[in-house]
């Protein structure tokens, strides 16, 4: 191992060890209190169609005909059919059809439309559309009606019904494998294996494949319910299997003929399909939560995270909307600083007003955190301190760098000052002044005066932050509307303005195009320019140059100090990269662990003197080892 | 590890005198616009012409959206060009037909730059390493696994690796595994695809170490593809600058460094964050002076 200490502290806590994430799987299934019921119904079906011989008081192809069409009874607990036969046993052997039927359909499905969907998604292009095509085209058919037909030329039987329901389902997997394999398709991995040379076959089988088998057993799981209605429905119909079989949709199709003689037959085969799909369900769904198929999903989470926005930027301005972003992506990337696992409930943290040192605030100052401690409440780990009473002052028209690892806290510092702490984070100690005004404990209806006008934000991820369903003039005019009083075609003017003044050409036709007709660079820009709309005091950047390439990153920081240059606004500038502090800050303070181990007055400063050892360590990566003198053929 | 070239390596890069291991041409490409009505073609790439030799390392560096990555990508043979040739050691690539052959495969590797997405997720690191070995019908099951693990040593990590899950190592580690991947087939050309641009710092340290012991070591060459022009030039022979699809230079590490050409590589030298505070402002004025004159139009394009 040659990771740093530091490098190597972070790399451990961020990573869980595998064999247990099955286990853990099971175990937040078994955390669903609904989920528990399904799975304990499944278990006594099960055990009916296994141990049927046993359970069941009677032969269930023993006819009776002295006791024909009976209700309950001592001898008959759920009473007889036509036959006289017992309807207990015969629900009991019903299991290993409903069963049978219910897995086998799904298996054949899955292997009729899985590889279907593969070859489509994969090899993309025409052989996609027109494939694609013919899957619609099969899929517009009526299911029961390709049942119908399957049953007519194969005749009744396990295998013939098996294969009709097989049918129905397997465009549903076929459509479903596809689409996830063009996600897939487009991932390095894919690329990495084909520059290894491996085969399109086993890139499909063995390196996707493997990536769909979480969402296709939740599906698996929710078709099996709707197999085993399929099948009651065909038994039902009399065509599904021979009627001297025990199924459940069997008894009901005699139920229904005799209802007249004897409506309670009805009933029970009525109670145990309900049930049994329902349990399919049930486990579909909480496979669905437990395996955290949608979460797996990056393109499923951006969505979200841009509804969010969408709502945020709408309601409160994009400057709410580029926070919430942030907070979303926050609280659901692992790599986030912290957030609050499912299900648990937490207290609510409040400020410990003691000794909270209320004098007031320097006059230059825009921003004074003293002594700030924040604290995350979890029912696994008690009480965690992320921020360990940090205390920082940023002047008017100061550029301060925040230069942490990830996980140190800069970013839960940096939403404190925000005010937008995930729910269960808070402020434990310790005031945050802002223009001499104390942020903690204030509500959200007060906060939101203070964000926007007073005080912006401008994240990583530029496309997270703005709304994808709007055109950049509309997320523009929202501050611009809310801060001043001020005409349609004023707010088109100062919008063109600012577009112009991040340095985005040819403002007027940009105004109307959306978030993703824009570069990362120039998307940032336009964040850049939401944020200014309201002429903040303080501007938070959270690592905003860190997802961009060199250039451009050079570029935004020169817009970022043009300005503060102009319009004497402060920024705190938080990032990992010690470049960044060193082409843009005045000065620096260093966040590890929590704290902030240091404070200099100038930039320089922290290059020239370092005084803590990580701030060191930070420098000393910076520097490459000589590089050996080779001698190239040439 | 070794610092400096062995000799029998030394000695097999001076046989091999000047012939270049690859050869890039006139390349272009380009892909097609569609829209409802019309479809147009439009060049990401245009009149690419450079050449690595063997043991030597090219850095190719340039913005995102320069094409930097799109010739990467034409080498790898995982997009087709519109125009120009690329050869390698003496076979035309672009004619190979649809299927590529082994031989190439095993021969010309990649390292990609977000290591998380280019290990499969659903994998333990090692069949990475196994599958290609597989692929290439190395060894058997017991010899694969053997080779994977010395493998791994060779890049760093440590046999308890092996069976880990992409979630379960750190940036640097997953890098260190497709570095294996790569470095497994004995290859002559890897091409590293931004292949610092998703570690922090300490850890691009490490592994820019670790790909210049192992060329020292195996005297493969690199095409080292980056936007950071200070980190591509501590790992490059030569470099070669891109800008809007087009090579605007194309020197000596050393010399792109002290006497550029071309104005845009200039500006590049100026984004590079800096050491040290000092000279900030000076390095500001540098690139307001470029913005100026690109807006002015003043910059030539090749």
């Amino acid at each position: 191992m040659t990771d740093t200490q530091y490098g190597k502290t972070v790399a451990i806590k961020t990573t869980a060890p595998d064999q247990k994430q099955g286990t853990k799987v099971v175990r937040r299934l078994l955390r669903q209190p609904l989920t528990l019921i399904a799975l304990a119904w499944l278990l006594v079906v099960v055990v009916w169609a296994v141990f049927a011989p046993w359970l069941a008081p009677y032969d269930p192809l023993e006819n009776d005909f002295m006791n024909v069409l009976q209700g309950p009874s001592p001898e008959h607990w759920l009473g007889t059919d036509e036959n006289g036969r017992d309807t207990l046993s015969r629900i009991i052997y019903g299991a290993r059809v409903a069963l049978a039927v219910g897995f086998g359909a799904v298996i054949v499905a899955m292997l009729i439309g899985v590889p279907i969907g593969l070859l489509l998604g994969f090899r993309g292009g025409w052989t996609d559309r027109v494939g694609t095509r013919f899957v619609d085209v099969f899929d517009a058919m009526p299911g029961i009606l390709v049942a119908f037909a399957v049953i007519s030329i194969l005749g009744r039987g396990l295998a013939p019904l098996l294969l009709a329901i097989g049918l129905m389902f397997c465009m549903n997997f076929a459509r479903m494998a596809r689409a996830i394999t063009m996600a897939e398709r487009s991932k390095l991995y894919v690329d990495a294996a084909r520059v290894s040379g491996l085969r399109e076959s086993s890139i499909v089988f063995k390196q996707v494949l493997p990536n769909l088998a979480s969402p296709l057993i939740v599906q698996a799981a929710i078709m099996t319910g709707t197999a085993i209605i399929i099948e009651s429905a065909l038994s039902f119909l009399g065509i599904g299997l021979e009627s001297a079989v025990p199924s459940w949709g069997g008894l009901l199709g005699v139920a229904a003929a005799k209802l007249g003689v004897q409506p309670f037959m009805a009933i029970p085969p009525g109670v145990v399909i309900v049930l049994t799909v329902l349990a399919f369900n049930v486990i579909g769904d909480g496979l669905n939560e437990a395996l955290g198929v949608g979460r797996r999903k990056p393109f499923r989470r951006s969505k979200k995270v841009a509804d969010n926005v969408a709502q945020a930027a709408l309601v409160e301005g994009p400057a709410a909307g580029a926070v919430a972003a942030a907070d979303a992506g926050g609280f659901l990337t692992p790599t986030g600083p912290v957030g609050v696992p499912e299900g648990i409930v937490v207290a609510p943290i409040v400020r410990d007003d003691e000794d909270v040192d209320t004098a007031p605030a320097d006059e230059g100052n825009v921003l004074e955190v003293r002594d700030l401690h924040i604290e995350f409440q979890s029912v696994e780990k008690g009480t965690v301190e992320l921020v360990k009473g940090a205390s920082l002052s940023i002047a008017r028209g100061e550029i301060v760098g925040l230069i942490g690892e990830s996980g140190s806290g800069k970013s839960t510092f940096a939403r404190a000052v925000l005010g937008l702490l995930a729910p269960g984070i808070g402020v434990s100690h310790g005031s945050i002044l802002l223009d001499g005004v104390d942020l903690v404990g204030r509500s959200e209806k007060q906060l939101r005066g203070v964000r926007g006008s007073k005080i912006a934000a401008v994240f990583q991820d530029p496309m997270a932050a703005l709304s994808p369903v709007h055109t950049i003039g509309k997320q523009l005019s929202e501050p611009l509307r809310a801060h001043f009083r001020i005409s349609k075609s004023e707010v088109r003017e100062r919008s063109i303005e600012l577009l112009n003044r991040v340095g985005v050409k040819d403002p007027e036709t940009r105004l109307n195009h959306y978030p993703h007709q824009f570069s990362g660079g120039m998307a940032q820009r336009v964040a850049i320019a939401i944020a200014l709309a309201s002429r903040p005091e303080l501007m938070v950047a959270d690592e905003a140059t860190s997802a961009l390439d060199v250039t451009t990153q050079a570029q935004v920081l020169d817009l970022l100090l043009d300005l503060r240059d102009e319009y004497g606004m402060a920024i705190l500038l938080i990032t990992h990269d010690m470049g960044v502090v060193a082409e843009a800050c005045d000065r620096a303070a260093v966040m590890y662990q929590g704290e902030l181990v240091e404070v200099t007055d100038s930039a320089a400063a922290l290059f020239d003197e370092p005084q803590h050892p990580y701030t060191k360590s930070l420098l000393s990566a910076r520097e490459r080892r000589p590089r050996p003198t080779k001698e190239v053929a040439r | 590890m070794k610092t400096e070239l062995s000799t029998p390596v030394a000695d097999a890069l001076l046989e091999a005198g000047r012939t270049p291991l690859l050869e890039v041409t006139d390349l272009s490409i380009s892909y097609e616009a569609r829209s409802i009505f019309r479809s147009e073609r439009k060049n990401v790439v245009e009149d690419v012409t450079f050449d690595i030799l063997p043991g030597e390392t090219v850095g190719l560096v340039g913005e995102s959206g320069s094409g930097k990555s799109t010739v990467g990508r034409a080498i790898l043979r995982l997009l087709k060009p519109s125009a120009g040739s690329i050869s390698f050691d003496g076979t035309d690539v672009l004619g190979l037909g649809r299927r590529t052959p082994l031989s190439y495969r095993r021969d010309v590797q990649a390292v990609f730059q977000d290591p998380s997405m280019s290990l499969n997720p659903r994998q333990p690191a090692s069949m990475a390493v196994t599958s290609a070995l597989r692929r290439h019908g190395m060894g058997d099951q017991a010899e694969r696994a053997r080779i994977a693990a010395e493998t791994f040593d060779h890049v760093g990590l440590t046999r308890a690796h092996l069976e880990r899950y992409p979630s379960e190592l750190s940036g640097g580690q997953q890098q260190r595994v497709a570095i294996a991947r790569a470095l497994v087939l004995k290859p002559r050309l890897v091409v590293c695809d931004e292949a610092l641009s998703a570690l922090d710092l300490s850890t691009q340290n490490q592994i820019i170490n670790l790909l210049v012991d192992l060329q020292a070591e195996t005297g493969m060459s690199y095409l080292f593809i980056g936007h950071n022009l200070e980190i591509v030039r501590h790992i490059s022979d030569r470099i070669a600058v891109m800008r809007l699809g087009r090579l605007v230079e194309f020197a000596e590490a050393a010399r792109v460094f002290d006497d550029p050409q071309h104005p845009y590589t200039r500006k590049l030298l100026g984004a590079t964050p800096a050491q040290h505070p000092s000279g900030r402002d000076e390095r500001r004025a540098v690139r307001a002076a470029f913005a100026k004159a690109h807006a002015e139009g003043l910059v030539p394009v090749v």
